[in-house]
Order: C-alpha cells, then sequence, then structure tokens
C-alpha cells in the first residue's frame, strides 16, 4: 500500500486531507471527530480578537439538480475566547499527536499583536502556522483578512513580523481577490514564508431572491458580500495553484486549497504543485467520513499506477502548465461521432451550428433515418460537441495529423518580427 | 466558400510562388489579415520580381508562418 504521508514545510501529517480553517474546525470536539474519521490535519478556525457574528450566515447555489455546487458564507473568525480554543488545541494535540494541526491567525496589522498571538499559540503545540490573509468579508472591513492580503507589502511586513516569534513553520494564505496572486504569493515568501495556501474564497453575493427582492442570505432584509468556495471554484483555484507552482519566485511548498471534493481532485492538485489539501465545503456538504473515500481512493490510484508515496505526485503535472504563446498552433484534433452510441439528440448539431464552427452536418441515410457526421476538414477542435454531448463516449476528439512541424505562436511572431526587421536577410 | 476551402486556395497560392523560387521576404499584419511579399532575383542575375499576397485564412496563416520559419532557419544554415 502505498505511502500516503505528507510533509509540508516540516509539518508531518499521516495522509495530504486536512479540514481547512472554517466552521468544520471551529472546536475540538470538531477536530477530534474529524482525526477520528480519518482526516491527516486541520487548520484551526481563525483566532484572533473574538468577534461577533450575524444569524443567516451561509448560502448555497445549485445549479440543475446539483446541490451545493458553490457555497457562499458572510461567518467570520471564531467568536470564542483564544485560551478557550487553546485549551482545545492543546487536548485535541495531546489525544492526536500524529495528526497535524496548524493554528489560522488573524490580528491587526500591528508587529506586536502577531508577535503575541504567535507566541500564545505556539506555547500549546500546534504544528504551523497559518496567516489568514484571505478572509475577503467582514474581517476586511477593519483592515484584516484581504484587505491585508491585497497588499503584496503588507504581506511581506507582516509575514516577516511573524517569522521574527514563530519557531513553528508558517504558512500565508492568500486571497484570489487580486489580479494575480503570484504577487502577493511571492510578497510571501520574500517575507520568509515557509509555505503559502491558496485559494481563500471569492468574494460573491450568492443570489437574490426574486420574490422577495431580499439578497441570499439577508440578516434582517439587508445582506453583505460573502466568500464563495465549494465545487464551483476548483478551475479557478487549480489555475490559481499552478501559477504559483510554475513560478521560479515562489520556491515554498503549496497547500491547495478551492473546490476540492473527493480523492481525483486531490491527485489533480497535487500534480499541479499542492504538497497536500484543504477541505471545507465537501465536508460541510457530507461530514466528516467523505474521508474515508478519499484515503480508499488515493491509495488505490497510487496503487494502480505504481507509485510508493504520495509525495511523488507533487507538481508532475506543472511543467505541462505553460502560456497560450507555447502551445502548438499545429497540433490538431477532430471530432468523431461514434453512430453505435449516438442517441440522435442532435444536441452537437446545433451547438456546433449556433456557436461554433457549422461543421456538423444534419444527414439522412438510405433509409430516411438522420444522423449528424463531422466535416473534419472543417472542425477547428474546440470540444464544444463532445462537452454538451449527454452520452458518454458518443463523441471522441481524435488526433489528426496536420502535416505541418509544431510552431508555437511566440516563434511565429519572432520570424515575422525578423522579417519586419531584416525583410532582405531571408530571401538571401 | 468553406474556411478549409479557402485554406487549400490560399496555400495553393503560397505553394506556387514558392515552387517557382520566390521566398517570403516579409509579413506585414493588421486588421484586414496577412500581407506576405515574396521576392526572387537580383542576386543571381535574374530580374527582381515582388509579388504580395493577401493571406486571410487562419490556417493559411498558420501555413505561410512555417514556411517563414523554415526559410530562416535554412539562412541560419547558410551562414554557418
Amino acid at each position: 500500500m502505498a505511502d500516503l504521508k505528507i510533509n509540508l514545510a516540516g509539518i508531518q501529517s499521516p495522509n495530504p486531507f486536512w479540514l481547512a480553517s472554517a466552521p468544520p474546525t471551529n472546536s475540538g470536539y470538531q477536530v477530534q471527530r474529524a482525526f477520528e474519521a480519518g482526516w491527516g490535519g486541520a487548520v484551526w478556525k481563525t483566532l484572533g480578537d473574538p468577534i461577533l457574528n450575524v444569524s443567516s450566515r451561509f448560502a448555497a447555489v445549485s445549479f440543475n439538480g446539483q446541490r451545493v455546487a458553490g457555497f457562499n458564507n458572510i461567518e467570520l473568525i471564531t467568536d470564542r475566547p483564544l485560551d478557550v480554543n487553546l485549551k482545545e488545541i492543546y487536548e485535541t494535540k495531546k489525544r492526536f499527536p500524529d495528526h497535524a494541526i496548524i493554528a489560522s491567525l488573524m490580528v491587526e496589522p500591528k508587529q506586536e499583536k502577531w508577535h503575541e498571538i504567535v507566541k500564545r499559540v505556539e506555547d500549546v503545540g500546534v504544528d504551523g502556522l497559518e496567516l489568514n490573509f484571505g478572509c475577503p468579508h467582514g474581517m476586511a472591513e477593519r483592515g484584516m483578512g484581504a484587505a491585508s492580503g491585497q497588499v503584496p507589502d503588507l504581506v511581506e511586513r507582516q509575514t516577516y513580523w511573524v517569522k521574527e516569534a514563530a519557531t513553528t513553520p508558517v504558512i500565508v494564505k492568500l486571497t484570489p481577490n487580486i489580479t494575480d496572486i503570484t504577487a502577493t504569493a511571492e510578497a510571501a515568501v520574500r517575507g520568509g514564508a515557509d509555505a503559502i495556501s491558496l485559494i481563500n474564497t471569492i468574494n460573491s453575493l450568492a443570489g437574490v431572491d426574486i420574490d422577495t427582492w431580499n439578497t441570499v442570505p439577508h440578516v434582517g432584509g439587508k445582506g453583505a458580500h460573502g466568500g464563495y468556495c465549494g465545487p464551483a471554484v476548483k478551475p479557478i483555484a487549480l489555475h490559481m495553484v499552478g501559477e504559483c507552482a510554475r513560478n521560479p519566485h515562489i520556491t515554498v511548498p503549496i497547500s491547495g486549497i478551492g473546490g476540492i471534493s473527493n480523492w481525483q481532485n486531490t491527485v489533480e492538485f497535487m500534480l499541479m504543485g499542492a504538497t497536500g489539501v484543504q477541505v471545507c465545503t465537501a465536508a460541510m456538504h457530507h461530514g466528516f467520513s467523505i474521508v474515508e473515500d478519499m484515503i480508499e481512493g488515493l491509495s488505490n490510484y497510487l496503487d494502480d499506477r505504481g507509485i510508493n508515496s504520495v509525495m511523488e505526485l507533487v507538481g508532475k503535472s506543472v511543467e505541462k502548465y505553460s502560456d497560450w504563446g507555447e502551445l502548438d498552433l499545429n497540433y490538431k484534433v477532430v471530432a468523431r461521432i461514434n453512430q453505435d452510441t449516438c442517441i440522435h439528440c442532435n444536441k452537437c448539431h446545433i451547438a456546433c451550428e449556433d456557436t461554433s464552427h457549422q461543421c456538423i452536418d444534419l444527414l439522412k441515410d438510405e433509409k430516411g433515418a438522420s444522423y449528424v457526421k463531422v466535416r473534419e476538414e472543417d472542425c477547428v477542435g474546440c470540444n464544444l460537441c463532445s462537452i454538451v454531448c449527454p452520452v458518454d463516449d458518443a463523441i471522441d476528439m481524435i488526433e489528426l495529423p496536420s502535416g505541418l512541424p509544431p510552431m508555437t505562436w511566440n516563434e511565429r511572431q519572432a520570424a515575422v518580427n525578423l522579417s519586419a526587421i531584416q525583410p532582405n536577410v531571408i530571401g538571401k | 466558400m468553406s474556411d478549409y476551402a479557402q485554406y487549400v486556395d490560399e496555400r495553393k497560392q503560397i505553394n506556387s510562388f514558392l515552387a517557382q523560387g520566390f521566398t517570403i521576404q516579409r509579413v506585414i499584419e493588421n486588421l484586414d489579415g496577412a500581407y506576405v511579399e515574396f521576392t526572387k532575383g537580383e542576386d543571381d542575375g535574374s530580374a527582381y520580381e515582388k509579388h504580395i499576397l493577401h493571406i486571410t485564412n487562419p490556417d493559411a496563416r498558420k501555413y505561410f508562418s512555417v514556411k517563414l520559419i523554415e526559410s530562416q532557419a535554412q539562412y541560419k544554415s547558410l551562414q554557418k
């Protein structure tokens, strides 16, 4: 059986599945239940000056019958006194010494504030610290969370202050509510971060009730923006993890967060550079026991491929993630419809005809039965027909030789620019 | 005309010039597509000739780009 243990910047964990700092890690009772279920680590719900919460805090977006495709919350950090949390962290760590407990922290951007909380938290034996520079709502209005995390200088300075006092690894949690997350990731590295985690939640409004005209959720008729997470944000998170992983200035491990719901998502994040993952929405939707399937699925996946350790996955797809300008313009795929499995719904024809490149013909055979066929010479390989097709394997995207050598946009532009600068050298 | 038919047509014109000994001398691209300047002659004593092809099809623009890169590579190898 493959080894599932991970080591993220010195933080050891029996498996790569951590609960993210959020409602599931609000108390010792919950974290201990999670560890009993099999979770390898937990990032304790953010500690700081105790706050006051509102009632009516969560909302979800369902899509075509899938409940909780996206999840929105306006809950803030812990509302319990620090000493209560610290006592429970101590007890939990004592009971589960081999599991990772990371304390999420958020205080005002003042050196003495960071020093104080770091010392108090480390005294109870946490394995690491996670600086919450990402929470987009409530705390940001007070200059903390995402408000700090959107300013690279503040990220760097606060990370530095924490590192002045910390003896355990420091993870900086980044906000996606910024144009380029690598700017703040680099700032965290400059500040001395031992690792980064991403993404925190995305600014969101889950909806507006078209009957009452209230926001969803609303607090007595008023709403405020929240943080969006869950399966819907996974592609955004995966991209940001990949951007950080392939950035040569970001040299620290990554803890992946954002819509991870199963072992397959975990493999994706690890291949794209994450050393482990943090999960929240899936656990809130289905309970802590989902980790059983995650452990079993990941273990089987590794065994099937003869991979001895899950750490061997880390970053294996990063070199495949590049810039558009480095893609081969002469690579060609075309759609091919399997007539044996096609159910003749014509969705591919409609999609292609209305919104793509008009290369799927609606034809009739000799018996008058209709069928669809791709004119491969006109197909640009956009994939849309295979995306909208309701039947697995009814449409395959087939690689075709273009007859031309690989050529990227960057190579092409270099050649065209050279011809403009030195037109006469080419023809001579 | 389908995009593919247009590609075949423009590729044929490109190939025709190349087969006659023309080389791609310069490419000017703008909102209307690419203007590809083909020249031959002068150095070998023959009369200088210049033709400009207006290429609009995207696959044809890829095609002449490949030919341009090939000719530049050939020129570089001759310089060595």
